[in-house]
Protein backbone atom coordinates (compact mmCIF):
# COMPACT_ATOMS: atom_id res chain seq x y z
CA UNK A 1 0.00 0.00 0.00
CA UNK A 2 2.81 2.36 0.98
CA UNK A 3 4.66 1.54 -2.24
CA UNK A 4 1.55 2.28 -4.28
CA UNK A 5 1.15 5.57 -2.43
CA UNK A 6 4.80 6.47 -3.03
CA UNK A 7 4.51 5.63 -6.73
CA UNK A 8 1.34 7.69 -6.92
CA UNK A 9 3.10 10.68 -5.36
CA UNK A 10 6.06 10.17 -7.69
CA UNK A 11 3.72 9.92 -10.70
CA UNK A 12 1.89 13.10 -9.75
CA UNK A 13 5.18 14.91 -9.26
CA UNK A 14 6.39 13.75 -12.67
CA UNK A 15 3.14 14.80 -14.29
CA UNK A 16 3.48 18.18 -12.61
CA UNK A 17 7.02 18.53 -13.89
CA UNK A 18 5.95 17.57 -17.40
CA UNK A 19 3.09 20.06 -17.29
CA UNK A 20 5.70 22.75 -16.67
CA UNK A 21 8.13 21.47 -19.30
CA UNK A 22 9.75 24.00 -21.57
CA UNK A 23 11.66 23.85 -24.81
CA UNK A 24 14.72 25.78 -25.95
CA UNK A 25 14.81 26.22 -29.71
CA UNK A 26 17.71 27.13 -31.97
CA UNK A 27 16.89 27.71 -35.66
CA UNK A 28 19.78 27.53 -38.13
CA UNK A 29 19.59 28.71 -41.74
CA UNK A 30 21.68 27.35 -44.59
CA UNK A 31 24.81 28.65 -46.33
CA UNK A 32 25.12 30.10 -49.82
CA UNK A 33 26.64 28.02 -52.59
CA UNK A 34 30.11 29.07 -53.64
CA UNK A 35 28.90 28.64 -57.21
CA UNK A 36 26.60 31.63 -56.64
CA UNK A 37 28.95 33.75 -54.55
CA UNK A 38 32.18 33.06 -56.42
CA UNK A 39 33.78 36.27 -57.70
CA UNK A 40 31.51 38.74 -55.92
CA UNK A 41 32.98 41.73 -54.11
CA UNK A 42 30.97 40.86 -51.00
CA UNK A 43 31.10 37.09 -51.13
CA UNK A 44 29.22 35.14 -48.47
CA UNK A 45 29.86 31.86 -46.69
CA UNK A 46 33.34 30.79 -47.67
CA UNK A 47 32.99 28.43 -44.69
CA UNK A 48 29.98 26.13 -44.94
CA UNK A 49 29.43 25.71 -41.19
CA UNK A 50 29.62 29.37 -40.08
CA UNK A 51 26.00 29.26 -38.87
CA UNK A 52 26.33 25.70 -37.55
CA UNK A 53 29.35 26.54 -35.38
CA UNK A 54 27.64 29.56 -33.82
CA UNK A 55 24.57 27.43 -33.20
CA UNK A 56 26.47 24.60 -31.48
CA UNK A 57 28.04 27.00 -29.01
CA UNK A 58 24.62 28.39 -28.10
CA UNK A 59 23.15 24.88 -27.94
CA UNK A 60 25.80 23.81 -25.48
CA UNK A 61 25.07 26.83 -23.29
CA UNK A 62 21.38 25.98 -23.35
CA UNK A 63 21.98 22.28 -22.70
CA UNK A 64 24.23 23.06 -19.74
CA UNK A 65 21.65 25.42 -18.25
CA UNK A 66 18.60 23.27 -19.03
CA UNK A 67 16.49 22.25 -16.07
CA UNK A 68 15.24 18.66 -15.76
CA UNK A 69 12.44 18.11 -18.27
CA UNK A 70 13.53 21.05 -20.43
CA UNK A 71 14.06 20.06 -24.06
CA UNK A 72 16.73 21.55 -26.27
CA UNK A 73 15.76 21.34 -29.94
CA UNK A 74 17.84 22.28 -32.98
CA UNK A 75 15.91 23.13 -36.13
CA UNK A 76 18.14 23.15 -39.21
CA UNK A 77 17.20 24.12 -42.78
CA UNK A 78 18.19 20.86 -44.47
CA UNK A 79 18.08 21.79 -48.19
CA UNK A 80 20.76 24.45 -47.72
CA UNK A 81 23.22 21.95 -46.27
CA UNK A 82 22.23 19.18 -48.70
CA UNK A 83 23.06 21.36 -51.71
CA UNK A 84 26.26 22.76 -50.20
CA UNK A 85 27.25 19.17 -49.36
CA UNK A 86 26.72 18.20 -52.99
CA UNK A 87 28.85 21.11 -54.11
CA UNK A 88 31.61 20.25 -51.66
CA UNK A 89 31.45 16.49 -52.10
CA UNK A 90 31.18 16.13 -48.32
CA UNK A 91 28.47 14.57 -46.15
CA UNK A 92 27.52 17.67 -44.15
CA UNK A 93 24.24 16.22 -42.91
CA UNK A 94 26.01 13.37 -41.11
CA UNK A 95 28.34 15.91 -39.53
CA UNK A 96 25.39 17.97 -38.30
CA UNK A 97 23.74 14.84 -36.88
CA UNK A 98 26.99 13.93 -35.12
CA UNK A 99 27.19 17.37 -33.53
CA UNK A 100 23.59 17.12 -32.34
CA UNK A 101 24.24 13.68 -30.87
CA UNK A 102 27.39 14.86 -29.15
CA UNK A 103 25.57 17.83 -27.67
CA UNK A 104 22.62 15.67 -26.61
CA UNK A 105 20.05 17.87 -28.36
CA UNK A 106 17.15 16.89 -30.58
CA UNK A 107 17.83 17.61 -34.27
CA UNK A 108 14.84 18.45 -36.45
CA UNK A 109 15.37 19.23 -40.12
CA UNK A 110 12.90 21.55 -41.81
CA UNK A 111 12.53 22.10 -45.53
CA UNK A 112 9.99 24.92 -45.80
CA UNK A 113 8.69 27.87 -43.86
CA UNK A 114 5.46 25.91 -43.36
CA UNK A 115 7.33 23.06 -41.65
CA UNK A 116 9.10 25.46 -39.31
CA UNK A 117 5.89 27.26 -38.43
CA UNK A 118 4.15 23.93 -37.90
CA UNK A 119 6.87 22.82 -35.46
CA UNK A 120 6.72 26.05 -33.51
CA UNK A 121 2.93 25.81 -33.27
CA UNK A 122 2.41 22.08 -32.86
CA UNK A 123 5.82 20.38 -32.39
CA UNK A 124 4.59 19.83 -28.83
CA UNK A 125 1.40 20.68 -27.05
CA UNK A 126 2.14 24.37 -26.59
CA UNK A 127 -0.38 24.63 -23.75
CA UNK A 128 1.87 22.23 -21.84
CA UNK A 129 5.28 23.04 -23.29
CA UNK A 130 6.07 26.67 -23.97
CA UNK A 131 9.18 27.80 -25.82
CA UNK A 132 11.59 29.08 -23.18
CA UNK A 133 14.17 30.45 -25.58
CA UNK A 134 14.49 31.09 -29.31
CA UNK A 135 17.74 31.77 -31.16
CA UNK A 136 18.19 32.33 -34.89
CA UNK A 137 21.47 31.85 -36.75
CA UNK A 138 21.49 32.56 -40.46
CA UNK A 139 21.25 35.14 -43.19
CA UNK A 140 18.86 37.99 -42.56
CA UNK A 141 18.00 41.53 -43.41
CA UNK A 142 16.03 43.82 -41.15
CA UNK A 143 12.69 42.45 -42.37
CA UNK A 144 13.38 38.78 -42.90
CA UNK A 145 15.08 35.58 -41.73
CA UNK A 146 16.51 34.00 -44.91
CA UNK A 147 16.79 30.23 -44.43
CA UNK A 148 18.38 30.04 -47.85
CA UNK A 149 20.30 32.80 -49.58
CA UNK A 150 22.21 32.45 -52.84
CA UNK A 151 21.69 28.74 -52.56
CA UNK A 152 18.95 28.01 -55.07
CA UNK A 153 18.88 31.41 -56.78
CA UNK A 154 21.77 33.86 -56.94
CA UNK A 155 21.42 36.58 -54.26
CA UNK A 156 17.82 35.59 -53.48
CA UNK A 157 15.83 33.42 -51.11
CA UNK A 158 12.97 31.00 -51.64
CA UNK A 159 12.46 29.96 -48.02
CA UNK A 160 12.28 32.78 -45.53
CA UNK A 161 10.28 34.11 -42.60
CA UNK A 162 9.36 37.71 -43.29
CA UNK A 163 8.00 39.94 -40.53
CA UNK A 164 4.68 39.71 -42.38
CA UNK A 165 4.80 35.91 -41.81
CA UNK A 166 5.06 36.17 -38.01
CA UNK A 167 1.27 36.06 -37.84
CA UNK A 168 1.49 32.42 -38.99
CA UNK A 169 2.99 31.54 -35.60
CA UNK A 170 0.57 31.32 -32.69
CA UNK A 171 1.21 34.32 -30.49
CA UNK A 172 1.17 32.25 -27.26
CA UNK A 173 3.85 29.65 -28.10
CA UNK A 174 6.54 31.53 -26.18
CA UNK A 175 6.79 31.55 -22.40
CA UNK A 176 6.18 35.02 -21.00
CA UNK A 177 9.77 35.07 -19.70
CA UNK A 178 11.27 33.59 -22.88
CA UNK A 179 14.63 34.89 -24.07
CA UNK A 180 14.86 35.43 -27.82
CA UNK A 181 17.75 36.54 -29.99
CA UNK A 182 18.49 36.82 -33.68
CA UNK A 183 22.20 36.54 -34.30
CA UNK A 184 21.75 37.60 -37.95
CA UNK A 185 22.34 41.02 -39.46
CA UNK A 186 20.03 43.98 -38.94
CA UNK A 187 17.25 42.17 -37.03
CA UNK A 188 17.28 44.87 -34.35
CA UNK A 189 16.33 47.48 -36.94
CA UNK A 190 12.87 46.07 -37.64
CA UNK A 191 12.38 42.37 -36.84
CA UNK A 192 12.70 42.82 -33.08
CA UNK A 193 9.88 45.38 -33.02
CA UNK A 194 7.52 43.16 -35.04
CA UNK A 195 8.46 40.17 -32.85
CA UNK A 196 7.66 42.08 -29.66
CA UNK A 197 4.43 43.33 -31.16
CA UNK A 198 3.30 39.82 -32.13
CA UNK A 199 4.47 37.74 -29.16
CA UNK A 200 4.65 40.39 -26.43
CA UNK A 201 8.14 39.01 -25.76
CA UNK A 202 11.32 40.91 -26.59
CA UNK A 203 13.83 39.67 -29.15
CA UNK A 204 17.41 40.90 -29.11
CA UNK A 205 18.66 41.82 -32.57
CA UNK A 206 21.60 43.62 -34.12
CA UNK A 207 21.77 47.15 -35.38
CA UNK A 208 24.15 46.70 -38.29
CA UNK A 209 25.86 43.58 -39.52
CA UNK A 210 27.02 40.56 -37.57
CA UNK A 211 30.12 38.57 -38.43
CA UNK A 212 30.08 34.76 -38.41
CA UNK A 213 33.36 34.38 -40.25
CA UNK A 214 35.66 34.35 -37.22
CA UNK A 215 34.11 31.18 -35.80
CA UNK A 216 32.35 30.91 -32.47
CA UNK A 217 29.39 33.08 -31.61
CA UNK A 218 28.86 35.85 -34.16
CA UNK A 219 29.91 39.36 -33.19
CA UNK A 220 28.87 42.80 -34.31
CA UNK A 221 30.80 43.80 -37.43
CA UNK A 222 30.83 47.55 -37.05
CA UNK A 223 32.03 49.71 -34.21
CA UNK A 224 28.72 51.59 -34.26
CA UNK A 225 26.70 48.36 -34.23
CA UNK A 226 24.83 47.30 -31.11
CA UNK A 227 22.38 44.74 -29.78
CA UNK A 228 18.90 46.07 -29.06
CA UNK A 229 15.49 44.64 -28.25
CA UNK B 1 9.87 0.37 3.60
CA UNK B 2 9.41 4.09 2.91
CA UNK B 3 12.88 4.88 4.32
CA UNK B 4 14.48 2.28 2.05
CA UNK B 5 12.57 3.70 -0.96
CA UNK B 6 13.73 7.27 -0.32
CA UNK B 7 17.33 6.16 0.36
CA UNK B 8 17.34 4.35 -2.99
CA UNK B 9 15.90 7.36 -4.75
CA UNK B 10 18.48 9.69 -3.19
CA UNK B 11 21.29 7.35 -4.29
CA UNK B 12 19.95 7.38 -7.87
CA UNK B 13 19.76 11.19 -7.89
CA UNK B 14 23.36 11.42 -6.58
CA UNK B 15 24.65 9.04 -9.27
CA UNK B 16 22.73 11.01 -11.91
CA UNK B 17 24.21 14.31 -10.78
CA UNK B 18 27.75 12.92 -10.75
CA UNK B 19 27.33 11.42 -14.22
CA UNK B 20 25.89 14.66 -15.63
CA UNK B 21 28.74 16.66 -14.13
CA UNK B 22 31.32 14.24 -15.57
CA UNK B 23 29.66 14.45 -18.98
CA UNK B 24 29.64 18.23 -18.84
CA UNK B 25 33.35 18.29 -17.98
CA UNK B 26 34.03 15.90 -20.85
CA UNK B 27 32.03 18.08 -23.27
CA UNK B 28 33.88 21.20 -22.13
CA UNK B 29 37.22 19.55 -22.77
CA UNK B 30 36.18 18.15 -26.13
CA UNK B 31 36.65 20.77 -28.81
CA UNK B 32 35.78 18.47 -31.71
CA UNK B 33 32.26 19.93 -31.78
CA UNK B 34 33.82 23.18 -33.00
CA UNK B 35 36.38 21.81 -35.43
CA UNK B 36 37.96 24.56 -37.52
CA UNK B 37 37.19 24.41 -41.25
CA UNK B 38 39.46 22.42 -43.49
CA UNK B 39 39.04 23.14 -47.19
CA UNK B 40 38.31 19.93 -49.07
CA UNK B 41 39.89 19.30 -52.45
CA UNK B 42 37.85 20.41 -55.47
CA UNK B 43 35.73 17.55 -56.74
CA UNK B 44 36.03 16.57 -60.40
CA UNK B 45 33.00 17.94 -62.25
CA UNK B 46 31.99 20.26 -59.39
CA UNK B 47 30.47 23.61 -60.44
CA UNK B 48 33.37 25.21 -58.58
CA UNK B 49 35.81 23.36 -60.77
CA UNK B 50 34.05 24.74 -63.84
CA UNK B 51 34.12 28.28 -62.44
CA UNK B 52 37.74 28.10 -61.46
CA UNK B 53 39.16 26.47 -64.53
CA UNK B 54 37.02 27.49 -67.50
CA UNK B 55 38.45 30.40 -69.52
CA UNK B 56 36.31 33.55 -69.24
CA UNK B 57 35.20 35.54 -72.27
CA UNK B 58 34.86 39.30 -72.72
CA UNK B 59 31.77 38.90 -74.87
CA UNK B 60 29.32 36.12 -75.61
CA UNK B 61 29.55 34.32 -78.97
CA UNK B 62 26.48 34.93 -81.16
CA UNK B 63 24.43 31.79 -81.53
CA UNK B 64 26.10 30.03 -78.60
CA UNK B 65 23.79 27.41 -77.09
CA UNK B 66 23.77 25.79 -73.67
CA UNK B 67 21.45 23.17 -72.15
CA UNK B 68 18.26 21.89 -73.72
CA UNK B 69 17.46 24.14 -76.69
CA UNK B 70 15.46 21.83 -78.91
CA UNK B 71 11.89 22.61 -77.86
CA UNK B 72 9.54 24.49 -80.17
CA UNK B 73 8.27 26.62 -77.28
CA UNK B 74 10.73 29.17 -76.06
CA UNK B 75 10.94 32.61 -74.47
CA UNK B 76 12.70 35.81 -75.46
CA UNK B 77 14.76 37.10 -72.56
CA UNK B 78 16.30 40.53 -72.15
CA UNK B 79 19.05 40.86 -69.56
CA UNK B 80 18.94 44.16 -67.69
CA UNK B 81 20.78 45.46 -64.66
CA UNK B 82 18.57 46.84 -61.89
CA UNK B 83 20.13 50.18 -61.02
CA UNK B 84 18.41 50.15 -57.63
CA UNK B 85 20.60 47.20 -56.64
CA UNK B 86 18.05 44.43 -56.98
CA UNK B 87 19.08 40.95 -58.05
CA UNK B 88 16.37 40.37 -60.65
CA UNK B 89 17.82 39.05 -63.94
CA UNK B 90 15.75 40.90 -66.54
CA UNK B 91 12.53 40.46 -68.56
CA UNK B 92 11.19 37.29 -70.11
CA UNK B 93 8.27 36.93 -72.55
CA UNK B 94 6.89 34.05 -74.57
CA UNK B 95 8.22 34.08 -78.12
CA UNK B 96 4.74 34.77 -79.53
CA UNK B 97 3.91 37.55 -77.08
CA UNK B 98 4.75 41.27 -76.98
CA UNK B 99 7.11 42.90 -74.51
CA UNK B 100 4.04 44.30 -72.80
CA UNK B 101 3.40 40.77 -71.49
CA UNK B 102 6.96 40.33 -70.23
CA UNK B 103 7.78 39.64 -66.58
CA UNK B 104 10.71 40.82 -64.53
CA UNK B 105 12.16 37.58 -63.18
CA UNK B 106 14.54 35.87 -60.79
CA UNK B 107 16.63 33.38 -62.75
CA UNK B 108 17.06 29.90 -61.30
CA UNK B 109 20.13 28.28 -62.82
CA UNK B 110 20.73 24.56 -63.04
CA UNK B 111 24.46 23.90 -62.71
CA UNK B 112 25.34 20.99 -64.93
CA UNK B 113 22.52 21.82 -67.37
CA UNK B 114 22.26 25.56 -67.99
CA UNK B 115 23.55 28.52 -65.99
CA UNK B 116 23.24 32.27 -66.45
CA UNK B 117 25.08 33.48 -69.56
CA UNK B 118 27.23 35.91 -67.55
CA UNK B 119 28.98 32.95 -65.91
CA UNK B 120 31.00 32.61 -69.12
CA UNK B 121 32.10 36.26 -68.94
CA UNK B 122 34.83 38.15 -67.17
CA UNK B 123 32.25 40.57 -65.73
CA UNK B 124 28.90 39.72 -64.14
CA UNK B 125 27.23 42.57 -66.02
CA UNK B 126 28.95 41.77 -69.32
CA UNK B 127 25.66 40.58 -70.82
CA UNK B 128 23.69 43.71 -69.86
CA UNK B 129 21.07 44.52 -72.53
CA UNK B 130 21.76 41.37 -74.48
CA UNK B 131 18.91 39.16 -75.64
CA UNK B 132 18.56 35.42 -75.60
CA UNK B 133 16.20 32.64 -76.47
CA UNK B 134 15.36 30.89 -73.21
CA UNK B 135 14.00 27.40 -72.76
CA UNK B 136 12.53 26.57 -69.39
CA UNK B 137 9.46 27.24 -67.27
CA UNK B 138 8.09 29.40 -64.50
CA UNK B 139 8.38 27.80 -61.05
CA UNK B 140 5.34 27.43 -58.78
CA UNK B 141 7.26 29.33 -56.05
CA UNK B 142 8.57 32.89 -55.92
CA UNK B 143 11.88 34.37 -54.88
CA UNK B 144 12.47 37.04 -52.25
CA UNK B 145 15.02 39.69 -53.12
CA UNK B 146 16.40 40.79 -49.75
CA UNK B 147 18.15 43.80 -51.22
CA UNK B 148 14.88 45.43 -52.23
CA UNK B 149 12.37 43.55 -50.05
CA UNK B 150 10.37 42.41 -53.05
CA UNK B 151 9.10 39.11 -54.41
CA UNK B 152 9.70 37.98 -58.01
CA UNK B 153 8.48 35.15 -60.24
CA UNK B 154 11.12 32.47 -60.80
CA UNK B 155 12.14 31.28 -64.27
CA UNK B 156 13.87 27.90 -64.19
CA UNK B 157 16.45 27.89 -66.97
CA UNK B 158 16.82 24.69 -68.99
CA UNK B 159 18.72 26.09 -71.94
CA UNK B 160 19.54 29.25 -73.87
CA UNK B 161 20.77 30.58 -77.18
CA UNK B 162 22.57 33.91 -77.55
CA UNK B 163 20.82 36.40 -79.87
CA UNK B 164 22.91 39.52 -79.25
CA UNK B 165 22.73 43.08 -77.88
CA UNK B 166 19.40 44.90 -78.15
CA UNK B 167 18.04 48.18 -76.76
CA UNK B 168 16.15 47.74 -73.52
CA UNK B 169 12.37 47.55 -73.97
CA UNK B 170 10.47 50.45 -72.47
CA UNK B 171 9.37 48.57 -69.38
CA UNK B 172 9.37 49.18 -65.65
CA UNK B 173 12.24 47.50 -63.84
CA UNK B 174 11.40 45.29 -60.87
CA UNK B 175 8.33 43.68 -59.36
CA UNK B 176 4.99 45.10 -60.57
CA UNK B 177 4.29 46.48 -57.10
CA UNK B 178 7.59 48.35 -56.81
CA UNK B 179 6.77 52.01 -56.22
CA UNK B 180 8.54 54.51 -58.44
CA UNK B 181 10.03 56.24 -55.40
CA UNK B 182 9.72 54.18 -52.27
CA UNK B 183 10.78 55.39 -48.86
CA UNK B 184 12.98 53.27 -46.69
CA UNK B 185 10.71 50.19 -46.27
CA UNK B 186 12.92 47.32 -45.20
CA UNK B 187 16.09 49.25 -45.81
CA UNK B 188 18.77 49.28 -43.21
CA UNK B 189 19.98 52.69 -44.33
CA UNK B 190 17.57 55.57 -44.57
CA UNK B 191 19.81 57.49 -46.94
CA UNK B 192 19.74 54.78 -49.56
CA UNK B 193 16.29 54.04 -50.99
CA UNK B 194 14.89 50.57 -50.33
CA UNK B 195 18.13 48.58 -50.35
CA UNK B 196 18.48 46.11 -47.53
CA UNK B 197 21.78 44.64 -46.46
CA UNK B 198 21.97 40.98 -45.73
CA UNK B 199 24.47 38.60 -44.22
Amino acid sequence: MRIIFALLVLGLATAGALAQSREDIVVTGGPALRFMEHGKDASHDFYWFNFIDGSTIRLKELKDAAKPGELVTWLVYEPGYASRAKELGMDLLSQIQAKATQLGVTLVYFHTKAELVSYLNRGHDRDQMKIASFDYFGHSNKACFLFDYSNMIDSMSVNYLHVRDLGLIDSDVLAKDATCKSWGCHSGEMYSQWWKSHFDVAMIGAIGKTDFSKGGEPVLSNSDGKWVQ
Amino acid sequence: MMTRFFLGAARLVLVGLLTASALRAQMAADTSVYKPPVAPPLQKGSPLDHLTNDPKLDTLPYGYKEGHTGGATYFIAHRHIDEMGGSGWGWVRKSDEDWGDAKWIALQEQPGLAVAPFRKLTHRDGDADWEFKFWGKFAPYKAYDPHLDEVLPVFVLEGYEVIGPEPAPNLKVGAPDRPEHRASGASSRSDRAIRTDID
